[in-house]
This record gives structure tokens, sequence and C-alpha cells, in this order.
């Protein structure tokens, strides 16, 4: 590139700026592929704690959704690194990261976090909770499938009921190790941007505690939007007392959420720091249909008033399932939201705090629009993947 | 001593497989280099050193081309190097017949640094590339080693775009700049050496502004009690005479 068309790309750039901006902040570093990360992290977060009120906290109504939730962590997790590998822009060179860690670094910790919590917890607890039906699969299935199922249970053929006790009490210690480490999943990356000190939009020790509970929220919302999908495209019915379960659980986890979040402006705005006046001015002009109408109304407060008035009032079974369905989808839309607006919130204005920057998306490239898409639909293809090759209503329906 | 569960026996070794994976892969595969916790790899200084050489610098240019680093060394480009305008140019300075260093006569280079723009400062040469002279190569009328205008800027907008665009707008927009600033003649020749003057005591504002003054256009105010610290401040230290506010 020549000096002249470094100059033209330059004057272009100029025209998404307003007031005063240092020179380094012309360019939205992290882009939508680093919202579509806290996103993804969130849902496999909140997943998981929807399948432990099963094993932990003993609320039996909300069996049918154990399996599933566990499966849908397991594919949202799976993908989970990808955005951050695409952003860091040599995908292939990713390997050295994983071996070369560096023990200083908050960014790095990620690998371990992210080993952890996949290795130890999901897998360990998908695979002692699965073990008896694998058995079972490997003996009864086709070839191939019956050797990869046998390959899958690593060859184990103990279905007594001593060894089965030993499954389950493996999966209660697992779950018991599990619920932390979905905390510090999800807390870890609110800890990243609450831990930026130079950005007063990150910097609060509130965002770990916002990242988690709305990470809760999306989290159960979505395994609820799943159950209400396949259940029904399997010809089942529809279990009303498991899915008035989950709904309550989303309503409470989304009433913390709502809390926090208000808790979070108020206090910002009572603080009043220096930078208050442009994150007004942000929030006004860039963010205020992602953040007030997104994120805050139809994201938060509208399905909080759907979940509130179908507890309240006696809607019958037909109406409760449009509701939750609707809430559920509001629900995913305002999470989204809100990783935009923290991602992208916090890159906007100038550090001078004199200046606004826009954010345009591409559309094709490694951190356009459509690789984002990629991103979150490829989980759902897992997903589809996983529930084909290990059914979530495992052998005992087949009994049935 | 109670039998391990056939279950932990068989995680176990899928975990001491992964665990030795790993180690394996750190140890043996990963260049001891990529390890260090230095800020950068000690290998990198020789992958940068075996870099091919693109760029000559300026010293060596004077051996051969004297007349041009003289001329460029005393002009108002001489904290230019001759490779940004020229390109690199190691080749060249290592076999002068075989390589030609490039030379910028098209109309689109200088406008890269000369066009008009708000932020560049102030008495730095600026034109529009639209109105000044069309489709005629820089070089045909400046001289890039030794540049100069052709003839000395008559107006000091010529020099001052951005004040007087301010001034144009401004109350004062009727008053010349030379009411105010006292210019020497070789401030048009030398502008950075000789500077113009400015107002050095409020009774020179006082002319127009103070109580009693013929000017009967321009706001007045008692300038003996004028301000909160009465005479420590110059009346430009707080109002901006090229744009002062109207009240």
């Amino acid at each position: 590139m020549n000096i002249a068309s470094a100059h033209e790309g330059l004057t272009k750039l100029l025209e998404q700026v307003s007031g005063f901006i240092y020179p380094n902040e012309i360019e939205v570093h992290w882009s939508i592929l680093i919202v579509v990360y806290p996103y993804l992290t969130g849902l496999v977060a909140g997943a998981f704690i929807l399948a432990s009120l099963v094993k932990v906290f003993n609320v039996t109504a909300l069996k049918p959704t154990y399996r599933l939730a566990l499966l849908t962590a397991l594919a949202f997790l799976l993908i989970a690194p990808l955005p951050l590998l695409l952003h860091l822009g040599h995908p292939l060179r990713s390997w050295q990261i994983f071996f070369t860690p560096n023990f200083s670094s908050a960014m790095a910790m990620f690998g371990f976090v992210y080993a952890w919590y996949l290795m130890v917890v999901l897998l360990l607890e998908i695979w002692f909770d699965y073990r008896a039906d694998l058995v079972n699969w490997g003996q009864t299935a086709k070839f191939p499938l019956n050797w990869f199922y046998r390959i899958l249970s690593l060859f184990s053929k103990d279905v007594s009921p001593q060894a089965i006790a030993f499954d389950n009490k493996a999966v209660k210690f697992i779950t018991l190790l599990g619920i932390p480490s979905a905390f510090i999943l999800h807390g870890y990356v609110g800890f990243l941007f609450g831990s930026i000190k130079a950005n007063p939009w990150w910097s609060s020790v509130l965002i770990p505690i916002v990242f988690l509970f709305s990470a809760i929220v999306s989290g159960i919302a979505l395994v609820m939007l799943l159950y209400m999908v396949i259940t029904p495209s399997r010809g089942k019915p529809i279990d009303m007392k498991c899915l008035d379960k989950v709904a309550s659980f989303l309503l409470y986890a989304a009433i913390v959420d709502f809390s926090l979040e208000i808790l979070d402006i108020t206090h910002r705005l009572y603080e009043s720091e220096e930078s208050i006046k442009i994150i007004t001015e942000m929030v006004v002009n860039k963010l205020f249909i992602s953040l007030v109408v997104l994120q805050l109304l139809i994201g938060m407060v509208v399905p909080l008033g759907i979940l509130i008035a179908t507890k309240l009032a006696n809607f019958n079974q037909e109406l409760r399932k449009l509701l939750y369905f609707l809430a559920a989808i509001l629900i995913q839309i305002g999470i989204f939201s809100t990783r935009w607006n923290v991602v992208l919130g916090g890159q906007m204005f100038s550090k001078s705090f004199r200046g606004l920057i826009s954010y345009r998306m591409e559309m094709f490239g490694q951190e356009g629009f459509l690789m984002a898409l990629t991103l979150l639909v490829v989980p759902f293809f897992i997903l589809a993947l996983l529930i084909k090759l290990l059914p979530p209503w495992g052998s005992t329906e087949t009994l049935e | 001593m109670k039998k391990l569960p056939d279950q932990i026996i068989r995680i176990s070794i899928i975990f001491t497989a992964l665990i030795l994976f790993t180690i394996v892969i750190r140890v043996f595969i990963i260049p001891e280099d990529l390890k260090e916790k230095g800020i950068f790899r000690t290998s990198a200084i020789k992958q940068e050193l075996a870099k091919e050489i693109h760029y000559a610098g300026s010293e060596i240019c004077v051996d051969c081309h004297e007349e041009q680093y003289d001329a460029k060394h005393n002009g108002y480009h001489k904290e230019l190097s001759c490779e940004v305008c020229h390109g690199p140019s190691y080749e060249h300075s290592e076999e002068p017949d075989d390589a030609t260093p490039e030379a910028p006569r098209k109309r689109k280079f200088c406008p890269v640094c000369h066009t008009y723009n708000l932020s560049r400062p102030t008495g730095f040469p600026q034109i529009n590339p639209f109105a000044h002279n069309p489709l005629e190569p820089c070089i045909n009328c400046h001289e890039p080693h030794d540049p100069r205008p052709l003839e000395t800027p008559k107006e000091c907008a010529g020099c001052h775009r951005s004040i007087a665009t301010t001034l144009a707008v401004s109350p004062h927009v009727k008053l010349e700049c030379i009411t105010c600033h006292n210019t020497p003649e070789d401030h048009k020749i030398n502008p950075r050496i000789v500077r113009p003057g400015k107002p050095t005591e409020s009774k020179f504002c006082g002319k127009c502004h103070a109580d009693g003054s013929s000017n009967r256009e321009a706001p007045k105010i008692d300038i003996s009690v004028h301000g909160e610290n009465g005479e420590k401040y110059l009346c430009w230290q707080c109002h901006y005479p090229h744009l002062p506010e109207v009240d």
C-alpha cells in the first residue's frame, strides 16, 4: 500500500468518528466475534447450572431437561473458543497458544478454565451419566455404531447395581464441582472485562456477577427453547410440570439479573465519574437501540412481565407454552444485546472522553457477520448430532 | 485394601494418556525459545537480521547526490528523509546503475501531506488540490528538494487558513490581522524564526472595548476592574480574539 491510498483509507475511516479520539482508537479491534464469545460461554454456563439443579438440588421436576442441558452445554462449549481463535487471525497456529501458556496473563487463563471445564467437568459428567446406556447400546446397536459406543464407554461392561450407584455418586460429585466451575467459566469472562481498569465502561467489580447471572438466564432460556422444540418434534407431549419449573427458575434468575443490571446503571449514574458524560452520550447516540430498546426493554422488561403474568394468572397450557416460547426468544435477543453493548460499547467512546467511534460490521471475511452467524448456528448442528448419537431420553424411554 | 472402581481406572488411563501427550508435545515438539518468558523470542533477532534490507538510510545518498542533499538540508523539507519520496533505495545504493529509485512526478503524491486539513499545524503549506492549478504536476513549479511558494503569499490566510475561516464568522471579521499582530516583513520569509507579535496589555483591547471608547459597535467594559484578578491576565488569555463570544 502506498502513502496516497493509505491516506484515502484513513479519510474514509474518519467518517465514522465524531469529536476527538486518539489515533489508535479509530479501529474497533474487538469485533462481533468477541461479542459471540461471551454469549456462547454464557449459554454453556447457564445450561450447566440448569442441569445441576436436578443432581445437586434434587429438583426432580426438571429431570426431562437434565441430559438435554448437558448436551447443549457441550455443543456450545466445543464452539466457544472458535471466535477467539478466528479473531486472533491465525487459527491454525492456535495449538502453539495451548502448549505455551503465559501464566501471568488473565487472557491466557481461558485455556485452563476451558480445559478444566471441558475435560474434568462436562465430559466426565456426561460419561458417568451415560455409561450404563453406552454399555447397553454397545451391545444392542448395529455395526459400526456398536463399536463407537464401546469405545465411548472405554470398554467398560459393568452394569451391576453397585457400579451404577457409583456412577450416580460420581455425577453428583462432579456436578458439585461443576457449579463453581461454571461460575468460574463465565465469571472469568466477566472478570476479563471488569479488570480492564483504563476503560470506565468495563472496569467494574459488578461485571463478572452481571455476566454470570445473564449467563444463567440465557442458558436456562435456551434449554427451555430446545426442550419446547425437540419434544413435540419427537411426537411426545411436553411435560408441563417440568416446563413450568424451568420457567420459574428462568424468572428468578432474570429478576436477579435485572436487579444487578439496574444496580450497575444506578451505581454509575450516582458515582458520576468523569466518564459519565461521554458514556451518556454514547448510550443516547450509539447504543440506544441495542441497550435501551433491545437489552432492557424487549430483552428484559417484556419477558419479565410475561413470566410474572404466567405465574400470577391462570392461563391454559397452550397459552403458557406460547408465552414461555416468546419470553425465551426475547431473552436470547436481550442477552445477545447485552454482550454486544458490553464488548462494543467499551470501544465506541474515546479514552479522551471527547469523541465517539462507530463500529461497522464486515459482511464476509474472518471477522464478519456471516462468520459470527455460522459460529452461532454450528452448535445446533453439533447438538443435533449429539442427540442422535446419545439420545437424552436414554434407554429408559425405549423400554417404555 | 478396597479395590478402585472399574470406571476410575478407565478414566485415569485416558487422563494419564492426555497428560503424557501434553508433556511430550511441550517438552519435545515446542521449540525452546517459544517457552521463554521474555518480551520476545531470542531467535526473533536472527529472523529479523535475515530479512532483506530495503532502505539505505539518508546518510549514504549525500555521497553522490551532494547538490540535492544540500538543497534539501537547508530547505523546508530538511526533516524528510530522501526515501520518504524516493522509496526504498538500498539496492540503488549498492548497484547505482542497475536499480533506479522511484521519483514521484504525479500530482497525487504531494497532496498526501499538503492537502488542506484543519488538523495540520498553522502555517503548514496547504492547498486545495482541485483548485490549485489543476492537472499541473507539482514539480513543474516547485523544486521538491527546496520547495517554496513561487511568490510570497500576500494574504495571511495563505498560511493561516484555519484562523481565517474562524475569523470569517466572528465579530472581528472587519479587523485586519496587522491591527492586533505587529508583523515584521521577515515573517513571510522565515515564518518560524521571525514571529508576529500579540497585544501585551489590556489597554490595547480597551481602545475599542473600554468605557468611553469612540467605537460604537464594540461591547464595553470597565477594564480597570474587569476580571476577577484585576490586571493579572491579558484580555486574550480568557477571550479568544479570532472568535470572541458575543453576549
